[in-house]
């Protein structure tokens, strides 16, 4: 590698999703008051900040606002109070209002907002004081050094479909830097490798994951009040399965829909966007989109484990931060503003470790113990066990999860620390008369996932290397025998066709990538784990903007 | 080899919404682009420096913002950028916007070749390219397709016709238009956003290109637009189906001919 190829920075962020943002901004707020240089740079692959951001949103602004003390949140585009909120149980028909609602899982006082128009105005902001976001460039392989980390390579561009260059081929550029931080959100494709390399899940539950889906709506007035917040349980799932489904009044005229499904389900032919397009059939939802537009689709995954599903936060020479580790909070559904508190901590011990000119794994330790005191930490504390509740049966969670609100979060195991199972294990073979009957869609209020693709804006340079690895095409081939094929199911994009046997061929699966949404999903749940997801060429995927 | 390569930056097409009462474009919020033949003409450039040495200068003339543009063009690898704006070149047609390119490029001086796109996507009239070489008075091949050779101070190109292409000649400076036959344009590099971030636009006014007032804006403009209309809806093309389908096709195909 030439030097021409060669950046040097002291901090490397990997995404700019609110974690990685929020660190940027501290970061640069903390050496402001010293005498070193600011040198932080941010390597996001969406075209711009907030193009891949999709979350619900209804967010606490607390720790936003101890970040940005200077600034009035007012500012935050398209952001309105929570003014009303409902938890329903459904029936295939009928919706029940819960008798009951923990306290955790109150939205008083909080704000309905679009994660991506808020992370593309704190970009803004980073940029402001200083920090260098470089959108549309994805991190894509680690580079170790006497086996430490020191650096990432961004991807090469003009490579034809079996990876060799063509006449417009342009080299990756190699990053070094002191500290790495990676902020990728869930399922970080950098971070899944150092979690490997450095045996950083070791005596932890693994991480588990629920798939949102999730549509935009522009509805008449009237069909859905601004500022109010619904929250169900129940159908289109049984009581085997955990997930539910939200609907935020984003303003007058615009209302979100998604459902998530707890990746954890054990009928390969499960299908977590059909899902919400039955949800959307529920005359409780139906009634609020009866005359409305679809404007927007797409699916992320959320990091549900809790803090028994950390990997170790950090090691020498980097940290992880946001989704990538799992900060997020059960039940009350909530990752942004723990996400925001972790990246500021993370950012002070970065400032004295670059200071110190040490950034030994001793050193950056600092970023756990700091967080350890916070009032969020204590948040994650309170739910560690809630996930663990919910792993077989929805009635049987509820009273596992009474148990647990009147033992403080203990629950009744003996060590304090139930277990989880990673997501892909939970796959059973194909039961025949467990297949779904095929659903219509009607194209006005349901649509098929084709469609759904296109409100997602997501588009791929068609001249690159498939960037969805099958590793083995055998096991793809037992998969297909035992389990007929989840991955047609599960990834709500459509990447994965089958193609059934004919003429003496066996049944394959045909990819379809530049369907992608970079969910993550087919990365996790592959029941053999055979399938890696790796970035595309940078600014390729989805155009959320306001999701 | 010096080479400048002008680009015009227009509406993103995928981001392009009409107002459906007005039937007009929806401006607001529109995001922009490098109008896409010049893309091409780029990636031209920059492999012709990158074989024969020298530098690539981008060149637009626009409102402030076309400065992404030129940034976006630096972060290909183009080593200057200059904007030419200026209130007095408001209402520019294709014939002032052609003489005010053709000044900033008698000021830049020194240039073996310049680049432009085949045509624009929003203007469309393909009018720019031949209009700076006709004020330049220089040699001029329009939607080349391959650049065969260049040595000894002339140029060989193959420009695409509706049947082929011919083979031309022509001596340097020549200005070349393009077409998207010529070659895959690159995606830029970590290192050429970052050298984009810090690269300094020059920005020309009207007088520092000693454009003549007369020549420039509304008044240097040889066309008025009388009306804008939107172009009537295409009627919906006829299906036939069922039994007799394609003798009834052939009918009305024969009709038609007559
Ligand atoms: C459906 C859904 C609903 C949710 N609802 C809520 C809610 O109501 N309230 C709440 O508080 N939280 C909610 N969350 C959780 C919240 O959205 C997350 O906790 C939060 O977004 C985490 O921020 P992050 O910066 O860690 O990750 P992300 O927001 O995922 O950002 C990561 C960024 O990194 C980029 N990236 C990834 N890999 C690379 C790479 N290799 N190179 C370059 N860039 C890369 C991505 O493109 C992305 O922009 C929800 C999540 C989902 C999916
Ligand atoms: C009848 C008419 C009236 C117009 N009136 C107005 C008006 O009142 N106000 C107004 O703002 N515009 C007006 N325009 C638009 C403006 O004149 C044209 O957009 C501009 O002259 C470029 O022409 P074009 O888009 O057809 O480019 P083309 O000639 O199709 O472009 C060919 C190539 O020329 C180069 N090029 C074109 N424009 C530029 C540029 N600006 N900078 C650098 N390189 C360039 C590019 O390489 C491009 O690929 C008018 C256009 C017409 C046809
Ligand atoms: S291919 Fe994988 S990452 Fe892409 S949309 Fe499908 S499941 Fe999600």
């Amino acid at each position: 590698m030439s030097n021409d190829n060669l950046i040097e920075t002291d901090v490397l962020v990997i995404g700019a999703g609110p974690a990685g943002l929020a660190f940027s901004i501290h970061y640069a707020n903390l050496i402001g008051k010293h005498n070193i240089p600011l040198k932080v740079m941010i390597l996001e692959k969406a075209a711009t900040a907030g193009n891949h951001t999709l979350s619900g949103a209804v967010m606490n602004l607390k720790t936003l606002g101890e970040l940005l003390p200077e600034v009035d949140l007012k500012g935050i585009p398209s952001i309105t109070e929570v003014k009303q909120e409902d938890i329903l149980f459904l029936t295939k028909s009928n919706a029940f209002g819960l008798p009951y609602h923990p306290k955790v899982m109150s939205n008083k006082g909080n704000h309905i907002l679009s994660l991506g128009a808020m992370v593309g105005w704190l970009g803004g902001l980073a940029e402001q004081k200083g920090v260098e976001i470089f959108a549309g460039v994805a991190g894509y392989e680690l580079i170790f050094e006497n086996g430490k980390l020191v650096g990432v390579f961004t991807g090469a561009s003009g490579l034809d479909h079996e990876g060799k260059p063509m006449s417009n081929y342009q080299p990756p550029t190699e990053v070094r830097a002191k500290i790495v931080v990676l902020a990728e959100g869930a399922r970080g494709h950098l971070t899944k490798q150092l979690i490997d390399k450095f045996n950083l899940t070791q005596d932890k539950n693994p991480q588990v994951y629920s798939l949102g889906v999730k549509e935009v709506w522009e509805v008449p007035e009237g069909s859905f009040a601004q500022g109010r917040i619904m929250h169900t349980l129940g159908f289109p799932l049984g009581a085997d399965q955990f997930g539910g489904g939200f609907v935020y009044g984003l303003n007058k005229t615009q209302v979100v829909i998604g459902f998530c499904s707890g990746l954890d389900y054990s009928n390969p032919a499960f299908d977590p966007h059909r899902a919400l397009q039955q949800y959307k059939q529920h005359p409780q939802i139906a009634e609020i989109i009866k005359n409305g537009k679809l404007i927007k689709y797409g699916a992320k995954n959320i990091p549900e484990g809790g803090l028994f599903s950390w990997p170790q936060l950090y090691h020498d020479n980097f940290m992880i931060i946001g989704d990538s580790a799992g900060f997020v909070a059960m039940p009350s559904l909530k990752g942004i503003h723990l996400s925001i508190k972790a990246a500021m901590t993370a950012a002070q011990a970065a400032f004295e470790a670059i200071k110190a000119q040490d950034t030994s794994k001793e050193r950056l330790s600092l970023y756990e113990k700091l967080f350890k005191d916070t009032p969020e930490y204590s948040e994650m504390y309170a739910a560690r066990n809630f996930r663990q509740c919910f792993t077989s049966n929805l009635y049987l969670g509820f009273l596992k999860y009474g148990i647990n609100l009147i033992t403080g979060g203990r629950g009744l195991s003996l060590n304090g620390k139930s277990r989880l199972e990673a997501d892909y294990k939970h796959c059973r073979p194909a039961l025949k008369g467990r297949q779904l009957s095929p659903m219509v869609f009607d194209n006005k209020t349901t649509f098929d996932k084709e469609a759904d693709v296109f409100y997602s804006g997501t588009k791929h340079d068609e001249a690159q290397p498939c960037h969805i690895l099958i590793s083995s095409a055998q096991v793809c081939r037992d998969c297909i025998e035992k389990f007929e094929a989840p991955c047609q199911h599960f990834c709500p994009a459509r990447v994965f066709e089958l193609s059934p046997e004919a003429q003496g061929n066996p049944a394959k699966i045909i990819l379809h990538p530049s369907n992608c949404i970079h969910c993550k999903t087919c990365d996790i749940k592959d029941p053999f784990q055979n399938v890696t997801w790796m970035p595309p060429y940078g600014a390729d995927g989805p155009k959320y903007e306001n999701m | 080899m010096n080479i400048i390569v002008c680009i015009k930056q227009v509406p993103d097409t995928a981001d392009i919404k009409i107002d459906p009462v007005a039937k007009r474009l929806l401006r607001e919020g529109i995001k922009s682009m490098i109008n896409p033949f010049d893309m091409y003409a780029i990636e031209e450039g920059l492999r012709l420096k990158e074989k024969l040495g020298g530098k690539v200068t981008a060149l637009t003339m626009g409102p402030p913002q076309a400065e992404s543009a030129l940034r976006e063009a630096v972060s290909l690898g183009c080593d200057e950028a200059i904007l030419i704006s200026d209130g007095a070149f408001t209402g520019s047609d294709t014939l002032a916007t052609s003489y005010a390119l053709s000044c900033a490029i008698k000021k830049i001086k020194d240039y073996d070749m310049i680049f432009c796109g085949k045509q624009s996507l929003d203007g469309d009239t393909a009018h720019v390219g031949p209009g700076i070489a006709g004020h330049l008075n220089i040699p001029q091949i329009v939607n080349v397709r391959k650049i065969q050779d260049i040595k000894e101070g002339r140029v060989t190109a193959h420009r695409m016709t509706e049947y082929g292409y011919d083979v031309l000649e022509a001596e340097l400076p020549c200005l070349l238009t393009v077409v998207k036959d010529i070659n895959v344009p690159r995606l830029p590099s970590l290192k050429g956003k970052m050298k984009a971030k810090s690269t300094a636009i020059t920005v020309w006014k009207a007088a520092d290109i000693q454009a003549e007032e007369n020549r420039i804006g509304a008044k240097g403009s040889a066309t008025e637009v009388w009306k804008v209309t939107t172009s009537p809806a295409r009627p919906q093309g006829k299906i036939f189906e069922g039994e007799g389908a394609v003798d009834q096709l052939v009918l009305t195909l024969k009709g038609l001919m007559k």
